[in-house]
């Protein structure tokens, strides 16, 4: 039974990546305008005159394919296949595996690590919340929740860069580090790095914060209400151990599927928080390639994205089996 | 992204100040500042002949020669990819004799000099061994100019003062600075007002609060005209192919709040005549009245729009068959003056009865619209390059307007008139400034009376200097280049610096 419950789950798997590599392709191509006409709209943007003999120059230098789409769609599940993405239109100069591998652990660290910081301090508090439910401690949790959840996270950022930053000077404007200096692993680095992470991190902390702190209460409460808690109670068990060993352990059962997809979601980065900070992830990186319609990096994000994503739904799924042994059956 | 290849559209700002061109115009006024050339002359409207600066040395400590020049041209013919300006559509040959370099040119084209004149010359000895230029990054530039690559990281590098440079001894900073921009537009203009830039561009909004008055000893700011945007109209539609249609639209704006709603009022409601001013009052044709602008008069429009077939009735402007006269204007969404502009046409040709929307796409649809000329209206731009002759030339030459669903970059608005044809061919062949003028005020007039683009407004050009290290900045009373860092006027500015007192 088990066996076959992964057999579909493995099938399923790659009918989905296929069903997604092939959107990942089209979705770009729908897209109105050419990559020559963003590239001219950015030079049309920085004021310089441009004229029929620049278009043709930059059609020739970014060596936009001509073939029939299904020549494309070929030549890019090949390319895959080879672990070969082509070469970006925004850096003319760079492989697109290069691009995303210099953005990657910038959002990997600033935005996994914030995922998993929220959801535990989220899920600790929704606890909370939940064993205290109606008390003072419930409402100032969830008024200050419900408060943080209808910030926009790039606004949040905003404001705090305006104040903290631009105002009071405690922090950086913009970037992963500070200009001009060279990344490597050194311990001055790390802590430029880090003083450069805080604002982007707090931004997307505190607003994601509250998802978890909501899930977590409202199953609290249902779990409460089972007969196996009163019973635990009942046994004159420590509130400590009826609320985390009982109640807490089966309420976080749904919260679990949730931070698998939001680890999944990770690698998309936090594409207008990190656009506002000017942080040097997968986020900015997503926006600059499709601002410039630069169809080879944008696959190759699209692809990045899904697959985690992907890889995220089925390790859960799997994991359910041994979590929930009923979904096996 | 480290490109220093100054052939390439991708490059980093900094290899202009690395390689030099022949010549800059200026953006303002086409006056020359002479860099790897000492001068030019027209031996016959077909023959250009520039004399090479002499003792000349590379950054590796080779000698440059007039040999460097006829390589770097005869590369742009080998790789057209490199060729952005069109120079081989325009010359056949190009040789060198002694310290002379002569370029032939395929039809008389006085003007064409500008272009020729600006393209970065590189090393010969380097260069000719290059497998394949157009993608070579060229991390350790080698160029004749007054700087040379310090420090390269991927958010910043620094360009060293050359110190075998030929005209060192004027060449007062040590180093230039350039950090990498913000993806977002307000984290700029915070980074702008927060930092210690000595110069930088940026549309500030209240200009004088926000960044004058951090500093008020040091800090400046010059925003002259850099360009005319007008409201262009698709002229192979009816009835937009009917001038008094649009004379009357012409005449229905309100160009002054058009200005002030777009540009904060920085900048002033635009001549007629398609001159860029005050930056080229030198060709305006006296003739023309009230330096061609032309006011709002709703009366006077309604009998242009009555000559091309639609009148009044009740609020709304009907036109042959009873329908009322509608429009579409396009305008790329990223650019907000732009927009605010179109809103505000928009409202005032929808108070005279035409009923207008805005298409708002991003600026690559917005490009495949008006470069295939499938638009009604789009706002636009033009203009800016210091020359009446290319200005025109751009806007108004019939050898662009190719048929809808061909893209053109230049003249989409598909304007064909062989009078203008022919005093551009004039202007182009002149090299007398008595016949210059005649041509100019030629093309004037066709601009005021047939009115194939209506302009608006002046585009602005946003410098904002300190003095606290330098002086020297392009201003108001010494305007010898537009403040704009992204092209020529880089290395007509920093060669320009004095120390600060």
């Amino acid at each position: 039974m088990r066996y076959r419950y992964v057999r579909r789950k493995v099938v399923l798997f790659v009918i989905t990546l296929w069903a997604a590599l092939t959107l990942n392709f089209l979705l770009p191509r729908l897209m109105p305008g050419s990559p020559v006409d963003a590239a001219l709209g950015k030079l049309a943007a920085a004021g310089v005159t441009i004229t029929n003999a620049e278009r043709t120059a930059i059609e020739m230098q970014l060596g936009v394919p001509h073939g029939s789409l299904i020549t494309q769609y070929w030549q890019y599940l090949t390319g895959i296949a080879h672990f070969n993405f082509g070469v970006s239109y925004s850096f003319p100069n760079e492989t697109v595996a290069q691009a995303i591998g210099s953005a990657a652990p910038w959002t990997l660290v600033l935005v996994g690590s914030t995922t998993i910081f929220a959801f535990i301090i989220g899920t600790l508090l929704g606890v909370y919340a939940g064993w205290r439910r109606g008390k003072a401690a419930d409402s100032v949790i969830t008024v200050g929740a419900t408060f943080f959840a209808g910030f926009p996270p790039f606004w949040l950022g905003l404001l705090a860069l305006y104040w903290l930053s631009f105002k009071l000077g405690w922090f950086p404007i913009k970037g992963g580090y500070s200009p001009g200096v060279t990344p490597s692993l050194s311990l001055s680095f790390l802590a430029d790095a880090f003083d450069h992470s805080i604002l982007p991190a707090l931004a997307l902390a505190i607003t994601s914060l509250s998802g978890w702190v909501f899930g977590m209460r409202n199953n609290m409460i249902n779990t409460l209400g089972e007969d196996y808690v009163t019973f635990a109670e009942a046994n004159g068990l420590r509130t400590r151990t009826v609320a985390l060993l009982y109640a807490a352990r089966n309420a976080l059962l749904p919260n679990v599927t949730a931070f698998g997809l939001s680890l999944g979601a990770v690698v998309g980065g936090a594409v207008l928080v990190e656009g506002v900070f000017g942080y040097p992830g997968l986020g900015n990186l997503l926006y600059i390639a499709v601002s410039n319609h630069d169809y080879p990096l944008m696959q190759a994000l699209f692809l990045v994205i899904t697959v985690s994503m992907l890889v995220a739904i089925f390790i859960v799924d799997l994991l359910y089996v041994r979590l929930d042994p009923r979904v096996g059956q | 992204m480290e490109d220093f290849n100054p052939l390439q559209a991708a490059e980093l700002g900094g290899t202009r100040l690395i390689y030099e061109p022949l010549e800059i115009p200026s953006t303002i006024s086409g006056v020359y500042t002479p860099f790897l050339a000492t001068g030019y002359a027209f031996t016959d409207p077909t023959t250009l002949v520039y004399t090479i600066r002499q003792s000349v040395k590379w950054s590796d400590g080779k000698p440059f020669s007039a040999a460097d020049v006829v390589f770097t041209f005869n590369l742009l013919k080998k790789y057209p990819a490199f060729d952005s300006t069109g120079i081989w559509s325009a010359i056949t040959a190009v040789s060198a004799s002694g310290k002379d370099v002569t370029f032939t040119l395929k039809s008389p084209d006085v003007p064409f000099a500008d272009t020729i004149a600006q393209v970065p010359i590189v090393p010969e000895h380097l260069w000719a061994s290059i497998s394949d230029p157009v993608a070579y990054t060229n991390d350790h530039p080698v160029g004749t100019g007054p700087f040379t690559l310090g420090q390269f990281a991927p958010t910043q590098y620094t360009l060293k003062k050359n110190p075998s440079y030929w005209g060192a001894a004027t060449i007062v900073p040590s180093e230039v600075v350039f950090p990498a921009q913000s993806t977002n537009q307000s984290t700029n203009q915070l980074e702008v007002v927060a930092g210690d830039y000595d110069w930088s561009y940026n549309y500030l909004p209240d200009v004088k609060q926000t960044y004058v008055a951090k500093d008020p000893t040091h800090n400046t700011y010059w925003f002259p005209p850099g360009g005319v945007i007008g409201l262009y109209l698709n002229l192979t539609k009816a009835p937009y192919n009917d001038v008094n249609f649009r004379m009357g639209l012409s005449e229905a704006l309100d160009r002054t709040t058009i200005a002030a709603k777009a540009v904060n009022g920085y900048m002033q409601p635009a001549s007629m005549t398609g001159l860029v001013l005050p930056n080229l009052e030198k060709w305006l044709d006296p003739s023309i009245p009230n330096t061609g602008l032309i006011s709002q008069d709703r009366s006077s429009a309604l009998a242009d729009f009555t000559k091309a077939g639609y009148t009044q009735q009740g609020a709304s402007l009907v036109g042959p068959g009873g329908v009322q006269a509608s429009m579409t204007i396009v305008v790329p969404v990223s650019f907000s003056d732009w927009l605010a502009a179109g809103t505000e046409v928009s409202t005032e040709l929808g108070a005279i009865g035409i009923k207008v929307t805005l298409d708002t796409p991003q600026y690559a649809q917005y490009s495949s619209e008006i470069q295939g000329g499938t638009f009604d209206a789009a706002i636009g731009g033009y203009g800016g390059t210091g020359s009446p002759y290319t200005d025109f030339d751009q806007a108004l030459s019939s050898a662009f307007a190719a048929p809808v669903n061909t893209p053109t970059v230049n003249n989409f608005e598909r304007f064909k008139d062989p009078a203008a044809d022919q005093a551009l061919a004039a202007l182009a062949a002149a090299t007398s400034p008595s016949v210059q003028m005649q041509a100019t005020a030629q093309l004037e007039s066709i601009m005021y009376s047939q009115v194939p683009v209506v302009l608006m407004y002046y585009g602005g050009s946003w410098g904002l200097f300190s003095t606290k290290h330098f002086t020297g900045w392009p201003s108001a009373s010494d305007p010898y280049t537009l403040p704009t860092p992204y092209n020529n006027a880089l290395l007509t500015v920093i060669t320009h610096l004095k120390s600060a007192p």
